[in-house]
């Protein structure tokens, strides 16, 4: 007998202004099982599963459910038809706790009071039903953030819901969270439910999932079973032929052309008892210490929150340090501003690509020049060289594939994977000493994620040392030579490139200090 | 092509702004065609009438540059008016007490102090700002306030004109007159301070590093601040060099067109610059030309109300449709 499905989406189209972003798009979901959605940044997963949610709504196509047509306006809808979705950034508020989270816009018993004892109740109850471990009772911002995925989770099936989306849930969870997310699912599933798991992790889906989908420039590839999946088939049905795989960065497991880190010279980069207690007198990091050498990258490993955003802040002085010294090229570069700092060829890509990388109303040229535009190659006794500068720029549009109509257009109409390609771009194409580099590849398809790690294996080849900081632990993994682990502003672990174990950096992610390691290079 | 193309909008606005007022003129009992012949034709029916516009377009520039310089890093300078009273009082001063020194050490020296005396005047709420971050646009209006009761002491006291009937100085020596560039016309050489300003603005906006960073600082001071931008001190920088070219404004009019210091030279040049300001939206290469456009309706609305007697703040509702529809428009462009 042929399965019924439990939801099927047929021929969905979506257009964003002149972005193609879905184009005949077909998705089946069985019931009880694990459907894997995979695909790279950008490849239109998420605007797929945001158009069943609701949050969007489809140009053409049609959704059936168990077999009957469906319309889907609005996430209310589809709550009532039974589906719920759990986003990559939570909504939850942070000083309310876990059941006071769950209940928020859901209908209670005693709507006058504060009597939750028959929503409490419920909420054990499915806690049991799913082996969900979580205390009603405790306040979200206590919880860590695997335990906060599984309150977003518990506040779906609350609600009644009979298919689960989750996007990209591993993103910001240890290995140790990820193993107990997929657990739970299991369980899930057996229990009647119907997943939907957006990833762009091979590995994840091949482990999860019962089907999988690839979608890629938003077009069905590929649909099959997990027993029938050959990874290198995945792997082509997700990049392409943008992407030569045998010659990739990421797919080489670590097996690439490199250099070893000059070990034996002294280090060009040299934190001392970094400490920095911010404006709400919060200690945000606590006595940090760590070598930077030569031809070295070195990966800084821990779960979102735990004092990354300060730590790379305070090192470009962009906040002043509480106490402690950095050393850079054998210079002491505590007090010196972050124009100093720039001029020495000690260079940053932030994070926040927004707020910290990107002015929105200049144009692309004047934003690939921000921060080296009084470097000789822009400019010359005070002023602009524009003619080198487009002329640059140009070049620069070309090289990092950055897809603008040229160096005029205005930075706001640039999506989010172009404007980080030119922030990578900003400071690849420039001549520095030291790069500094917070979570360059999230919302990078995968050839640009491949870009970005040949341009750090480059620089280090040159002998420029690169300090990366990321919450992705396959990315650290893969490309650096060292990793030092932080957890609540403490550096509780360095690890040679030997050593990488993925639980063994989720251990110390979640604060487990491995003490065996103290005595190394680059002490705790 | 493309100029046109994004001066589009601005042109719809202004047109629809004349016909929103054109019809409350209707209401009023007059000709709007009428009153719109007079309003544009004034300036350039007599030579007078045209200087009178130059006149009236040197402070309204130097004023919407005192706006639109710290516009640019995302500072309100709302106290052009007292930078400019202080500017003028600066001038006047040097003018009157070295009134027997030659034209070469008066004139620039009369400059120069109505210049420092503007950018003083700017300097403290810029520093207020810098150091303790109070709110420019608080302090740089409060600050008007002061100037006006400073020209009032000024113009009342011991420099006092008693010959004249308004509180006025005495006139600052010859050799602090701005020279005139024509025989037959009032029109003096502050014209071509105000047109060598307003290039070297531009330069300074467009081609330099500084100008750059100054542009960049007001596009997203925190970016610009973690690439290397010292953004805190380019808003001062920003709000003094504003200040110190309303103090060139007043110098001018001390030296240019009354020869002393009236109370009330400030006229409303600042909300008219403020306005030019906005319409230009910080485009320090626009403003001159929206300036000129601004004084053109000032000197006919004078003449508007000379022959056909319709009041002359008609022109302020004109000035502020506007404004109002030209901010509409850039909102719509923006939906698009």
């Amino acid at each position: 007998m042929v399965k019924q499905h439990v939801l099927e989406m047929k021929g969905i189209n979506k257009q964003f202004a002149s972005i193609v972003a879905l184009k005949e798009v077909n998705f089946e979901l069985y019931p009880g099982e694990i459907c894997g959605l995979l695909g790279g940044n950008g490849a239109g997963k998420t605007t797929l599963m945001n158009i069943l949610y609701g949050l969007y709504r489809q140009d053409t196509g049609k959704i059936f459910l168990e077999g009957k047509p469906v319309s889907i306006q609005s996430p209310k809808d589809s709550l009532s038809l039974g589906i719920g979705m759990v986003h990559q950034h939570f909504l939850q508020i942070s000083n309310y706790s876990v059941i006071e989270n769950i209940i928020l816009g859901a209908n209670v018993k005693h709507p006058y009071s504060s009597n939750l004892t028959p929503e409490k109740q419920q909420i054990d109850a499915l806690c049991k039903r799913f082996s969900l471990d979580i205390n009603p009772d405790a306040i979200i911002s206590s919880l860590p953030v695997g335990t906060r995925q599984k309150v977003e989770i518990l506040k779906a099936l609350f609600r009644g819901i009979k298919i689960l989306i989750l996007d990209e849930p591993t993103t910001s969870l240890t290995p140790q969270e990820v193993d107990s997310l997929f657990k739970s699912l299991e369980v899930m599933v057996k229990e009647g439910l119907s997943i939907v798991f957006i990833t762009h992790k091979l590995r994840e889906v091949l482990s999860v999932c019962d089907r999988i989908s690839v979608l890629r420039d938003g077009r069905n590839v590929i649909s099959l079973d997990r027993k029938s999946a050959a990874e290198e088939e995945l792997v082509k049905a997700m990049v392409g032929e943008n992407l030569d795989v045998s010659k990739s960065i990421i797919f080489s497991k670590g097996k690439y052309q490199t250099v070893d880190p000059k070990y034996e010279k002294a280090p060009i980069f040299k934190v001392n008892d970094l400490s920095y207690t911010n404006a709400d007198k919060v200690q945000v990091l606590k006595k940090l210490s760590f070598d930077l050498y030569e031809n070295e990258v070195l990966g800084v490993a821990g779960v979102a929150g735990n004092g990354q955003h300060e730590l790379v802040e305070t090192l470009m002085h962009v906040q002043q340090l509480s106490n402690g010294k950095i050393y850079f090229l054998g210079e002491d570069i505590t007090r010196v501003p972050t124009e100093a700092i720039w001029k020495k060829g000690l260079v940053y890509i932030p994070e926040d690509r927004l707020d910290d990388g990107f002015l929105p109303k200049s144009n692309v040229a004047q934003n690939l020049i921000l921060g080296f535009h009084k470097s000789p190659s822009y400019s010359s006794k005070g002023f602009i060289n524009w003619k080198s500068v487009y002329s640059k720029t140009r070049e620069m549009i070309k090289e990092y594939n950055i897809k603008t109509s040229g160096p005029n257009e205005v930075g706001s109409n640039l999506s989010g994977g172009n404007i980080q390609r030119v922030m990578i771009a900003r400071i690849f194409s420039q001549h520095t000493r030291m790069l500094i580099i917070h979570n360059p590849t999230r919302g990078l398809d995968i050839p640009s994620t491949d870009f970005v790690y040949r341009k750090i294996l480059e620089k280090k080849k040159e002998g420029i040392s690169t300090l990366l900081v990321t919450e992705d632990l396959d990315e650290l993994i893969l490309i650096c030579d060292r990793i030092v682990i932080i957890y609540k502003g403490e550096l509780v672990g360095v690890l040679d490139r030997n050593e990488f174990e993925k639980y063994r950096i989720g251990r110390l992610m979640s604060g487990f200090k491995d003490t065996s390691l103290a005595k190394k290079r680059g002490t705790i | 092509m493309r100029f046109i193309k994004s001066i589009l909008p601005y042109l719809g606005a202004v047109v629809i702004a004349f016909v929103v007022a054109g019809i409350f003129i209707a209401l009023m009992g007059y000709d709007p065609l009428e009153a719109y012949a007079t309003i544009f034709g004034t300036s350039f029916k007599t030579p007078y009438a045209f200087v009178q516009t130059i006149l009236k377009w040197i402070p309204l520039t130097l004023l919407a540059l005192a706006f639109t310089i710290p516009y640019a890093t995302g500072k309100f300078n709302i106290g052009g008016e007292g930078q400019m009273i202080a500017g003028a009082i600066g001038a006047a001063a040097v003018g009157i007490l070295l009134s027997d020194m030659p034209i070469y050490i008066l004139l620039p020296l009369e400059i120069v102090a109505g210049i420092l005396a503007g950018a003083l005047w700017g300097l403290v709420p810029a520093y207020l700002l810098y150091q303790f971050r109070i709110n420019e646009i608080l302090t740089t209006v409060l600050f008007n306030f002061i100037a006006f009761n400073l020209i009032d002491y000024v113009a009342t006291g011991p420099w006092r004109d008693p010959t004249a009937g308004h509180p006025t100085t005495v006139a600052v020596g010859e050799g602090g007159f701005l020279p005139n560039l024509l025989s037959t016309q009032p029109i003096n050489a502050g014209f071509l301070i105000t047109i060598a300003v307003a290039i070297g603005i531009y330069i300074y906006t467009n081609r330099t590093v500084g100008g750059f960073e100054l542009i960049a600082t007001g596009a997203n001071p925190k970016a610009s601040h973690v690439h290397g931008i010292n953004t805190r001190f380019l808003s001062v920088f920003s709000l003094v060099l504003g200040a110190a070219l309303a103090g060139l404004a007043g110098a001018i009019e001390v030296a240019g067109t009354h020869h002393r210091l009236i109370e009330g030279l400030q006229s409303n040049f600042m909300q008219l610059g403020l306005i030019i300001g906005l319409i230009a939206g910080g485009n320090s290469l626009a403003v001159p030309f929206i300036a000129f456009f601004i004084a053109v309706l000032e000197v006919g609305a004078r003449a508007m109300q000379r022959t056909m007697q319709i009041p002359v703040e008609m022109v302020f509702i004109v000035e502020a449709l506007l404004l109002i529809f030209i901010l509409l428009s850039n909102v719509v462009r923006r939906r698009k």
